[in-house]
């Protein structure tokens, strides 16, 4: 199945992502003296001089369905953008939108305690993100098919490999029932037979009419999900089009 | 619905239409502060007793040192291991969250990063499990106060406005010193300075009423002290002062007000550093 098969979703649906020139600095050098006069000043003051935008005046809607990839190099903002859209960043200007509950793929091992066992690291992770007990409790035994780590559910996460490791993180984060889902290059890790099998997870969420943001470097798995594309370039989004477009440009500008 | 607007956007749940953010925020709060009991609990053979063998340990200390080597004459009252514990338990709490939310943002990085639960939970999460352990640590309080005679008085009704009083303090506490540690690291070792004083300058090894009255004035606007006389006039009632438990409810006001305009102003900028 390819992007294409799904149908394109109306545009009179109200969007799900609304992002309203958006933008977002950071310190050039973290080591920068900060006074607490700094601290408490108005984020509408003048650009400082160790500061740079790392997006800028970014707008752009996602209506429900759309499968979305972002196209850039390292450091134009594309894992900023994704990380605003999720809202674990704010924007220093501009407005950020989402209408619906978010299924974040991004630092998934993030929430995994090592001192706790499997078990108990699912239902702790999947009820940050919101899962009730029940919801938990139903679909635990599927969680743990999907990761492959039956034998494991009752030892430390501390003492699983690494691969075990995301596979289970993968197995919960993509089991919440979301409608929409960022995806940041997570699926670079783990073997090519689970790889393939988060991709066939991911085209069920999205002909279950998800919402998919998908960032990566692999044209690939971009064509493969995505029927839109951004493409970002010294923090301004330079294309809004057809993911095919935005690769174009992509490798017109750089010579990929 | 959510949204994230510059510069202080307030922390609002990405709610799903079936839920509830308060409901949400309560059992995310719920599941990390389980989180922290049961990995403190399963990670040690003596789990539980921990949390109470070191204000166990450290009464022991106190008792010894100021009823059998120095005869402190009429500080405090008899007895004094009681006096000692009734403040003692409470100090644990207070010192643990604070020293403790130092490290609320950077020791969860990780986590902070990948979930929208409203940051302040992290804050409030150290709280909670330092004060669901001074909750379980009463009983040991019970037992020195049965085994050593004290009586109880009708003061005891007063706990649960010391338990919300403090609680409300440290959470004010925490919501200024979480923050300002992710820019301002040397801050974890001030603050651990600030806390040994506090312990000398806070009502726990001496009552209030000892102390000469020039001191009396400034150590009421200490807000532990009200609070610390709230918990011990359920066994000692002339350890109560209201003017100091007065002071103590304005000065808990005004830090949580701070805290919360410090965490809101700040807020976006953590996230940034992190």
């Amino acid at each position: 199945m390819t992007a294409t098969d799904r149908t394109a979703p109306s545009t009179s649906v109200a969007p799900v992502i609304s992002v309203r020139d958006a933008g977002i600095r950071f310190k050039r050098n973290r080591r920068a003296s900060r006074s607490f006069k700094d601290l408490f000043a108005g984020s509408n003051r003048r650009k400082r001089a160790d500061e740079f935008w790392a997006l800028r005046n970014v707008s752009f809607d996602v209506r429900p369905g759309e499968a979305i990839g972002v196209v850039g190099r390292n450091g134009q903002g594309k894992s900023t953008l994704l990380k605003l859209v999720a809202q674990v960043m704010l924007p220093d200007e501009g407005r950020i939108r989402v209408d619906a509950g978010v299924a974040p793929l991004i630092e998934i091992t993030g929430g995994f305690v090592g001192d706790l066992t499997v078990r108990d690291n699912v239902y702790l992770t999947a009820g940050l993100h919101g899962m009730s007990r029940a919801e938990i409790r139903d679909a635990f035994d599927e969680i743990i098919d999907f990761a492959e780590i039956g034998d494991f559910v009752d030892t430390p996460y501390k003492h699983l490999s690494s691969g075990m490791k995301v596979r289970i993180a993968f197995a919960v984060i993509s089991r919440l029932d979301e409608p929409v889902i960022l995806v940041d290059e997570v699926l670079a890790v783990g073997d090519k037979s689970f790889r393939e099998k988060c991709y066939k997870r991911i085209e069920e969420l999205l002909s279950g009419g998800r919402t998919l943001f998908f960032v990566s470097h692999n044209d690939k798995d971009l064509r493969r999900f995505c029927d839109r594309g951004l493409y970002l370039d010294k923090g301004r989004l330079q294309l809004d089009d057809t993911i095919e477009a935005a690769l174009a440009r992509y490798a017109a500008d750089h010579g990929a | 619905m959510t949204t994230a607007s510059a510069p202080t956007a307030p922390a609002t749940t990405a709610s799903t239409s079936s839920r509830s953010a308060g409901r949400r925020y309560r059992q995310a709060l719920w599941l990390l502060t389980v989180r922290d009991l049961r990995v403190r609990y399963s990670t040690s053979a003596l789990g539980y007793l921990w949390s109470i063998l070191d204000p166990l340990v450290m009464s022991a200390i106190y008792w010894f040192v100021f009823t059998q080597v120095f005869h402190r004459g009429s500080v405090g009252e008899e007895p004094y291991i009681v006096f000692l514990l009734s403040a003692l338990l409470p100090w644990m709490w207070f010192t643990g969250a604070v020293s403790d939310s130092t490290r609320a943002f950077t020791k969860e990085a990780k986590l902070i990063r990948s979930t929208t639960i409203p940051r302040s939970i992290w804050v409030a999460r150290v709280n909670a499990s330092k004060g669901i352990e001074f909750m379980l640590s009463l009983p040991v309080l019970a037992v020195f106060a049965i085994a050593a005679g004290a009586h109880l008085h009708w003061e005891l009704a007063l706990y649960p406005l010391a338990i919300v009083l403090q609680c409300a303090l440290v959470y004010g506490i925490g919501l200024i010193v979480a923050p300002l540690v992710v820019f301002f690291r040397d801050l974890e070792r001030a603050v651990k300075l600030v806390l040994r004083f506090l312990f000398y300058a806070s009502p726990i090894i001496y009552g209030t009423q000892a102390l000469p009255d020039r001191l009396h004035d400034i150590a009421a606007l200490n807000p532990l002290s009200g609070i610390f006389g709230l918990y011990r006039s359920a066994f000692f009632p002339g350890q109560l002062d209201w003017l100091e438990v007065g002071v103590s409810v304005v000065v808990t006001a005004v830090v949580l007000a701070v805290g919360l305009v410090v965490f809101r102003r700040s807020e976006h900028r953590v996230l940034k550093e992190l």
